[in-house]
């Protein structure tokens, strides 16, 4: 009972801060179809500004600039660079942000050096929120939660009760009829691409503070945020949030499962035999639980290519 | 006339490729992670290795000098041979290379293959980074020399010194990474723990540097409620696991071996007090001697030798040795071969005690420092107020565990 109900939080919350990672991903990925693999560095771009912020200017002040500045970044790099290569296809913008992705790691260890910074959360916020089975819950953690949540709510109220929301949809579907009704396309993209951007480093300033800030926060939740994004469906907010959850629940679930297939195969008296062949059927899956989401990704590539909640495109 | 010229420029071009052929320097190429991940790493090996070559060059322990060739393996095993292949080319003598057992073992392989298929062209591994035991058991070979630490011997000296200072407690957990270095960690725990005097109350394996939610371990070893955690994890992987146990409030030691990476203790910060780390060199453990080292380390880098600078200086040091007790082969160029029957007699002193390494299997025998996070240390590091205080300083006999029987070392006949 402990571990379910401690699986089900730690697993909860995991996938509220993938989700608010990912978001902004699903936004870009979904309405304009550019593969942006430098999605996860927009998140550490977001990071080390909420880093320098909170040593110059405060923390609170950081989870401001993070967003505003992360989504700046993302408009020029959408008017100067994606615009020129949208006309050769996706390929090619899927190459252009994974150079970018370099670029932005490299120039972001020039400054800021190849080791892990000291970004941490201000001092009142560093306490236990709650004691569950004698462990302390962070209070962070459900901070990070709570950011998440209203950044859903935020998103889905905008895109379905606004009229900004409807061009965006509209634009997703039908962008030369919304053309010819007037409405400045490029604009509209280069909006959505800059609220993703800024989103990423909303959850770079947030994050940042409880994770380790450091080179290697981009490839870290680089694969896993498109997981993310094809588990949940191309375009499909909640369905992005279902995956998050998804993949956050199976992480920590699989973290304290010390099962493996020989143990599957003893149900039908076969256990002797599979411990004796060993390899891939005595692999437990506890130490396997980061690799999960992959498996996820391909069962739903496998059954349900669109994702879970995709449209068919 | 035209013939006379001619014949002439030919003799002037083959006196100059003779006088060149005399003056062959030693060709160490370094095959290091000097991009991707585990950059920062790789650069410390990188500075420790120029620095260790500083002294070499001054008492000129080999004539006609030394050359050191950089090469990227960026973080990957399959990359590292192709640069093992292009160092070969250019003519290295010997191949050092420290981060990662993974990359180490590719190369020690792509070496001992070199070596079979290409007897009096042979080059020296010298690994002064990858600890895992094969390297000095299945796979060690006469070409390998190991001038760090390895699994066992850590331990060894973590349990000697954690024991003395009372901090083992009897209740131990592991909890590593799944490959060779972690799952070595793993098993020693085990294997030692009627030496140590504990028993293993639980174990973790979990994927490399992949997991961001080390929470779920954390209730994990929570409900094994152990003394003290001992884990081979680095970089991330040992942060996150360090702050999601102080975050969760649990109150267990740590026991690492790669805790003073740089960056570590300023992002850890309070939390990580109190938790202990077994290391090649530390400039407080043995008085005058190792602060003047340090002090040297710093005139000349800039910085003081932090993490796994320290033996990779020596194992340099150690190459000064044996190459002081060689002379010129008869090509004027360095015997590879009778470099290696040198370095395998080689013993010399240190600033932390003396090294020696075994001929049975290659292994250095070289003095470790355990020490604490306290703020009690008289060096800080990370530009925090916290350093790591020596516990115990543990000398190379004491550490050093028996020649496992898995090493058979086919020698070379010492013609």
């Amino acid at each position: 009972m402990e571990f379910f109900v401690i699986s089900v939080l730690n697993g909860v919350v995991h996938g509220l801060l993938l989700f608010m990672v990912s978001a902004g991903l699903t936004l870009i990925f979904g309405m304009m179809g550019v593969l942006n693999f430098a999605h996860a560095w927009f998140y550490m771009i977001g990071a080390y500004i909420g880093f320098t912020c909170t040593r110059t200017i405060g923390f609170w002040p950081g989870l401001i600039a993070a967003p505003i500045i992360v989504g700046a970044c993302g408009v020029l790099i959408e008017r100067f660079m994606l615009r020129r290569v949208h006309r050769f296809g996706h390929a090619h913008e899927l190459l252009l942000t994974f150079g970018l992705a370099f670029i932005i790691e490299e120039v972001i260890k020039l400054f800021y050096g190849d080791f892990p910074v000291n970004y941490a959360m201000p001092l009142y916020m560093k306490f236990a929120a709650f004691t569950l089975y004698e462990i302390d819950y962070p209070f962070y953690r459900l901070f990070m939660g709570g950011v998440a949540i209203v950044i859903f709510a935020v998103l889905y109220l905008l895109l379905t009760r606004t009229r900004v929301g409807l061009i965006v949809r509209a634009a997703t579907h039908r962008p030369s009829m919304v053309e010819a009704l007037g409405h400045n396309l490029p604009v509209v993209f280069m909006g959505v691409f800059a609220v993703g951007a800024g989103l990423a480093g909303l959850a770079g300033a947030v994050a940042g503070a409880f994770f380790p800030t450091g080179p290697n926060m981009g490839v870290d939740f680089g694969t896993l945020v498109f997981v993310v994004v094809v588990v949940g469906g191309l375009g499909s907010l909640e369905g992005a949030l279902l995956a998050s959850l998804l993949i956050g629940l199976f992480m920590s679930f699989s973290v304290g499962f010390d099962g493996s297939l020989a143990d599957l195969l003893g149900l039908v008296g076969l256990s002797d035999w599979a411990h004796e062949v060993g390899g891939l059927l005595t692999l437990q899956l506890s130490t396997i639980a980061a690799s999960t989401p992959f498996l996820l990704m391909l069962l739903v590539l496998l059954f349900r290519p669109a994702g879970l909640l995709g449209d068919r495109q | 006339m035209r013939k006379l010229l001619s014949a002439l420029a030919l003799a002037g071009a083959g006196c100059l490729l003779a006088g060149e052929a005399m003056a062959e320097p030693v060709k160490l190429a370094i095959i290091e992670s000097l991009s991707g991940g585990q950059a920062a790493v790789g650069k410390m090996f990188l500075t420790a290795v120029n620095y260790g070559l500083i002294k070499l060059n001054n008492e000129k322990a080999w004539p006609d000098g030394f050359k050191l060739l950089e090469y990227d393996n960026q973080g990957g095993a399959s990359e590292a041979s192709d640069k093992v292949k292009a160092a070969i080319n250019d003519g290295a003598d010997i191949i050092i290379q420290g981060a990662s057992s993974a990359i180490g073992g590719q190369i020690t392989g792509d070496v001992l293959k070199h070596n079979l298929r290409n007897p009096g062209k042979e080059v020296i591994y010298l690994n002064v980074g990858a600890e895992a035991m094969e390297f000095t058991g299945p796979k060690c070979h006469f070409y390998h020399f190991r001038w760090n630490g390895n699994a066992e011997i850590r331990l060894r000296a973590m349990l000697l010194a954690m024991n003395d200072a009372n901090a083992l407690g009897k209740r131990v957990y592991v909890i590593g990474q799944n490959y060779s270095w972690g799952r070595d960690v793993q098993r020693l725990v085990h294997e030692y723990a009627s030496f140590g005097g504990y028993t293993v109350v639980g174990d973790i394996i979990h994927d490399v540097n992949k997991i961001q939610d080390f929470a779920p371990y954390v209730a994990k070893i929570k409900e094994a409620a152990p003394d003290t955690v001992i884990t081979g994890n680095w970089s991330s992987d040992l942060l996150l696991l360090m702050k999601a146990a102080g975050d969760a409030g649990l109150k267990v030691r740590f026991a690492s071996y790669w805790l003073d990476q740089p960056g570590n203790i300023a992002n850890a910060g309070a939390t990580a007090l109190g938790h202990y780390n077994v290391s090649s060199f530390n400039a407080e453990a043995n008085g005058e001697a190792t602060a003047a080292f340090a002090d040297d380390f710093k005139a000349k880098t800039g910085q003081y030798p932090v993490f796994v600078q320290g033996h990779t200086v020596h194992g340099i040091w150690g190459l000064g040795e044996a190459l002081r007790t060689l002379k010129l082969g008869p090509d004027g160029r360095l015997s590879v071969k009778q470099l290696a029957f040198a370095m395998e007699k080689v013993r010399f002193d240190t600033s932390m005690g003396e090294i020696a390494m075994r001929a049975e299997d290659h292994q250095a025998l070289l003095p470790l420092v355990v020490s604490v996070v306290s703020k009690d240390a008289k060096y800080k590091v990370d530009g925090t107020d916290m350093g790591f205080k020596p516990v115990r300083l543990i000398s190379g006999k004491e550490a050093a565990g028996p020649v496992q029987p898995s090493c058979n070392m086919e020698r070379p006949p010492a013609s």
